[in-house]
């Protein structure tokens, strides 16, 4: 239950309870406007009925030929409103948006290989594990899981325009690249 | 461009690329030897100039460049990087504007033109040269760049009322006449719509939304199903638009929210036309919703949340209901998503209840247990907790009864500790919201009592839940606010560090460091924290200035309308930011008590606060950040804590920026007409006919809404100024050289630095008025100097004794740093006075010795406070003053909290109150001994 609308330029001003979280960066203005500025249908806010933003999600569609996708960049949920599904009614718009309009073959993420909850949400949404790129995330100075606190799973669905899910392929875990060979 | 030349200037760029700009300037001398006449080594040195903050001497590079009028590709991208440096917008324009008049078939310098029009803002011109563009080079996009220019000069705050349907109605002209129908893109269907809804042609849009396509964007594009909801809702089709969201409940198994509140609008939309009908229809949802709860179950709350919108809309219309119905549904929701964090907020709208409802939701969630063994436990008492606060009469807030809440609350937040214990520190704990209950409890005492031991104990309390909880910004937020109000800013400036304010946040987050910041500032006695925390802040709007354009040209280029009156929004409120120029007035007020007076300074200053003045602001703060769980009746959290519980807003500006205005004004030879002349760079926009009056009589005024945003002391310190600034400017006034004068020297300056002569002035001649004399006008009387200038130093010191005994020195600091500040506004209105021969000419010799007893009387007041803040300051950070700070948090010192926890934070406070009171008192004396002679 919250209302899912586009995300416009002014919620910056509004943002904070999500952005003060510590898994959420604030990035320069230009970050966000040069994305709503290519990808706008590929940005969406959760809000709550007396008007507080729950959530946002901001994607881009990138990648040529068979590897055209649509990408999330970041999502976020306010600590408050965690476990209520939203992040997932914001993948579902992600996803609508770059099969139907971007037309593209899969849509990926990158998540941090410690982070079991959010990749047990995405393989419920049907993603799974494409490779694990090298020393993809920051140290954050937590450092009790090692390596995997900085490695990312780049994790994939296929869209309707994969039928075959040539996009997929079920020894991801085990494909090694470094941060070098990603976009 | 030559080969050769290629090879000579590639070094130029790299050394700009790489921020050498020394080095580009040498190549550039080099080049220039051989070939004094290459456009584009000139205005690549300019552009070094320009960055190694060479202004004069680029200008007069630029100025050549331009006169030449380029139309070489480099030299354009260069010229327009140099006077973007140069804040010369409108010249850009131009640039381009002559460039595309010598090449009209040059499309890439027509769209250049276009987008530097953009740029500026200048939509009008915009306008035309799209059109141009269209008719030239026939292409699809020019003609969507007109129109989006036309709907954009109709929105901006300069163009008429009278002219904005115009434009509108310009707009739909040229769409219409678009060979490829809108619905080409989702943003071109989405601005056509929103044409089309402001000329109210409701039918139109609604023909282009029915369409199959039409329907095909809204199903998704969020931007265009928003513009639809608005217009079947503008046209009234409430009914219409209830039955699609039916349909998309039920069959797409959609849960936005919006959909339920339009299926809920279009029940009620004929309750005065047909009652029963209504009644009818009511039951009929209501029957759909509970389906959807039944069916949903735990998985999504919009059914449930639903249900309770219908039964408050009903009782609202006054519609035949089961009495018990609302509350029965409220307690309902609370069984059922009683243990998620946001059961409280979407109660919220629903709780405010009276008599019978109001004592049996009471009685039902003091019947929720309150053991904290599980997670869902925890929860659950939280939010009983935070509903029943919610609804306290005034009889339930007496001391007793908040610190039994207090103590509860605090009790049960130490042992729901153990339920986080093995969380990672980046977790948050999930007792947190317990302490953070605890902190209101123990402000909310506070506020009865007004015994700060009760702050006391919500620091310790708030600090031990910090340690516990690092990544919590709320209980952060809290005790930023609550080191303020106890005099205590290095703490805050702790907290408010950890929370990694960055970006944006510098702007809406800002006022938790800044409000009434100058207090706190101990500039005077080295300390410059405070200010370079304002300058490194500040950097969010000259980025903003540099790079919003920029996205709004991309806009444009990838044709996404829909985002660009967005994106100038969003610029204009981020330039014309009140936190902006509240902090901007806050460092002024730093700055003056860290450098001495001196006429750069007041001219700098001057300039300034004159923009800032012709400001329409936009208040971005963020409040709503502040967590709020106090009872309804009371104050909010954010407005009890603000120090000395106001906020500082339009009418603070105005007030404080009044008295600036006028007092640099006074004091520095720059008038209009000079200003005109020395600025470089754009001037802000000016919004015709939003001031009728002139700035001297804007001045002047004070209205009684302004000063009540004032503080009593700050109020009596704009009196002093209002006083002080009366009686001397007729001198000054008189004694200012005219404009002539002043232009000859600055010309002369000028060409000692640069050895050019100051471009555009032509100066007179200047026999007989050199010494500044105004014969023709005769001089003002000098008067006797007014009692208040001396009797505020008496009044405001006798507050000082006052306040001095409480035991947080925000109060003492705030009158110390007015008395400090009067003494400064003092020696800057009459540092014109100073030069002997101004006295001679005009004789003043009687004005100018009754400032010497002002004076003298103002710099003992002042020293005087500063040695009791040092004296203060030796009683704190004292085993003494600890163990009364340990010994009044014996509310919270239980179990985990223990003594020596307690112990650390009353070192930290004490020790604070001890830094922030000996500066001060120091750096006052630095400020009497700056000015003692």
């Amino acid at each position: 239950m919250s209302v899912l609308r586009s995300f416009k330029a002014t919620d910056m001003f509004t943002f904070n309870n999500i952005n003060l979280d510590i898994w959420t960066e604030t990035y320069n203005v230009g970050f966000y406007l040069s994305y709503l500025s290519r990808w706008p249908d590929l940005c969406c806010v959760q809000e709550s009925p007396n008007g507080r933003q729950m959530g946002y999600v901001i994607g881009k569609a990138e990648g040529s030929n068979t590897e055209w996708h649509g990408h999330v960049t970041a999502i976020s949920v306010a600590p408050e409103y965690r476990r209520l599904s939203l992040a997932r009614k914001m993948m579902t718009l992600l996803e609508m948006v770059s099969d139907n309009i971007y037309r593209g073959y899969f849509v990926d993420l990158y998540v941090r290989c410690t982070n079991n909850v959010a990749i047990e949400l995405y393989e419920g949404l049907g993603y799974s594990v494409y490779r694990r790129v090298r020393e993809y995330y920051g140290n954050l100075g937590v450092g009790k899981g090692g390596r995997d606190e900085e490695d990312a799973f780049d994790m994939r669905k296929p869209l309707s325009r994969d039928p075959g899910r040539r996009s997929v392929r079920t020894n991801g875990r085990d494909m090694l690249v470094s941060a070098h060979d990603v976009p | 461009m030559s080969s050769a030349l290629d090879r000579q200037v590639r070094p130029i760029y790299d050394a700009l690329d790489t921020g050498s700009n020394k080095s580009a300037i040498v190549t550039c001398n080099k080049i220039l030897k051989k070939q004094p006449k290459n456009e584009l080594v000139k205005a690549l040195k300019a552009l070094a100039l320009v960055r190694s903050q060479k202004v004069e001497e680029s200008l007069v590079l630029c100025d050549e460049v331009l006169a030449a009028k380029p139309t070489d590709d480099g030299v354009l991208t260069a010229m327009m990087h140099v006077l973007r440096g140069l804040g010369r917008h409108r010249d850009t324009v131009v640039m381009f504007e002559d460039a595309f008049k010598k090449e009209p078939t040059n499309e890439d310098l027509g769209a250049q033109t276009f987008l530097s029009n953009v740029r500026a803002g200048h939509w009008k011109s915009a306008q035309q040269i799209a059109t141009k563009l269209y008719k030239t080079f026939q292409e699809d996009r020019y003609l969507y760049w007109s129109v989006m220019s036309a709907v954009l000069q109709a929105n901006d705050m300069s163009t008429s009322i009278a002219m904005r349907p115009v434009l509108y109605q310009l707009a739909n002209r040229l769409i219409s006449s678009s060979p490829t129908p809108s619905f080409h893109s989702a943003d071109r269907f989405h601005l056509h719509l929103s044409i089309l809804r402001e000329l109210k042609l409701y039918d139109e849009a609604m023909k282009l939304l029915d369409s199959e396509i039409g329907i095909h964007i809204c199903q998704s594009s969020l931007v265009c199903n928003e513009m639809r909801r608005d217009i079947y809702r503008l046209k009234g089709l409430l009914i219409e638009e209830g039955k699609k969201a039916e349909i998309l409940i039920t069959e797409k198994k959609d849960r936005n929210w919006l959909e339920f509140l339009s299926v809920i609008d279009a029940t009620f939309s004929t309750v005065d036309s047909d009652k029963d009908a209504t009644i009818a229809e009511c039951s009929r949802v209501k029957d759909l919703f509970t389906g959807i709860m039944e069916n949903d179950g735990k998985r999504d709350r919009s059914g449930l949340l639903a249900l309770l919108e219908l039964e408050k809309r009903c009782r609202q219309y006054g519609l035949p209901t089961d009495s018990t119905r609302m509350v029965d549904l409220i307690q309902q929701y609370f069984e059922k998503i009683g243990d998620k964090a946001c059961c409280f907020e979407d109660l919220l709208p629903y709780v405010h209840l009276a008599g019978d409802d109001l004592s049996r939701w009471t009685s039902f969630l003091q019947s929720v247990p309150s053991t904290v063994t599980t997670t869902n436990e925890l929860q659950r008492s939280t939010n009983s907790h935070k509903l029943l606060r919610h609804n306290l009469a005034q009889s339930d807030l007496t001391i007793e009864a908040e610190l039994s809440r207090a103590t509860l609350y605090t009790k049960q937040y130490l042992e729901g500790l153990q339920l986080g214990k093995d969380l990672p520190t980046t977790e948050l704990q999930p007792a947190d919201d317990l302490a953070i209950l605890a902190g209101h409890a123990f402000i909310s005492l506070w506020v009865l009592s007004n015994d700060e031991k009760y702050l006391l104990n919500a620091v310790s309390l708030l600090e031990f839940a910090s340690s516990k909880s690092k990544q919590s910004f709320r209980i952060r937020l809290m005790l930023i606010r609550l080191y303020r109000i106890l005099g205590a800013p290095s703490p805050a400036l702790e907290h408010y560090r950890a929370m990694r304010i960055k970006q944006i946040q510098n702007d809406t987050l800002s006022h938790f460091l800044f409000s009434r910041s100058s207090m706190f500032s101990l500039a005077p006695s080295g300390d410059l924290t405070l200010m370079s925390e304002y300058v490194e802040a500040s950097q969010i709007y000259i980025n903003n200035s540099q790079d919003t354009p920029e996205f709004i040209v991309r806009a444009f280029t990838s044709e996404k309308y829909s985002q660009i009156p967005e994106f100038i929004s969003f610029e204009n409120r981020l330039e014309c930011s009140l936190q902006r120029d509240i902090s901007k007035l806050e460092h002024t007020r730093m700055r003056l008590a860290f450098e001495p007076v001196s006429v750069d300074i007041i001219d700098m200053e001057l300039i300034e606060s004159k923009f800032i003045f012709d400001r329409e602001h936009f208040d971005n703060r963020d409040y709503k950040v502040m967590p709020n769980y106090q009872p309804r009746i009371q104050q909010t959290l954010n407005e009890q804590t603000l120090l000395f519980g106001k906020s500082e807003g339009l009418g603070w500006l105005w007030s404080f920026l009044k008295l600036y205005v006028r007092a640099f004004q006074h004091g520095s030879d720059l008038d209009e007409t000079v200003e005109e002349k020395l600025l470089i760079g754009d001037r802000p926009k000016h919004i015709p006919n939003a001031h009728h009056c002139p700035l001297k009589e804007r001045l002047h005024q004070r209205s009684e809404e302004e000063l009540l945003e004032l503080t009593p002391h700050e109020l009596t310190y704009i009196r002093y100024a209002d006083v002080l600034a009366d009686w001397l400017e007729p001198h000054h006034d008189y004694v200012r050289p005219p404009p002539a004068v002043v232009l000859a020297e600055a010309a002369k300056q000028t060409e000692l630095k640069t050895g050019h002569p100051l471009k555009g002035i032509e100066l007179p001649v200047l026999d007989g008025i050199s010494n500044g004399h105004k014969k023709d006008e005769e001089a003002p009387p000098v008067t006797e100097a007014p009692a208040e200038l001396t009797t505020f130093f008496d009044d405001m010191k006798a507050r000082f004794e006052k306040v001095k005994e409480q035991s947080s020195p925000t109060e003492a600091l705030a009158v110390a740093c007015l008395m400090q500040e009067a003494l400064i506004l003092f020696m800057l209105e009459t540092l014109r006075f100073k030069q002997a021969s101004v006295v001679k000419i005009h004789k003043l010799g009687n004005l100018v010795a009754s400032f010497k007893a002002i004076r003298t009387h103002a710099l003992a007041a002042v020293r005087d406070v500063s040695a009791q803040l040092v004296k203060m300051s030796e009683n704190e950070g004292t085993v003494e003053q600890r163990k009364i700070i340990v010994d009044s948090c014996a509310e919270v010192t239980m179990s985990e909290l223990d003594h020596d926890f307690v112990l650390n934070v009353a070192k930290k406070l004490s020790d604070a109150r001890k830094k922030v009171l000996e500066g001060y008192g120091k750096g006052m004396l630095r400020v009497c001994t700056l000015y003692a002679n």
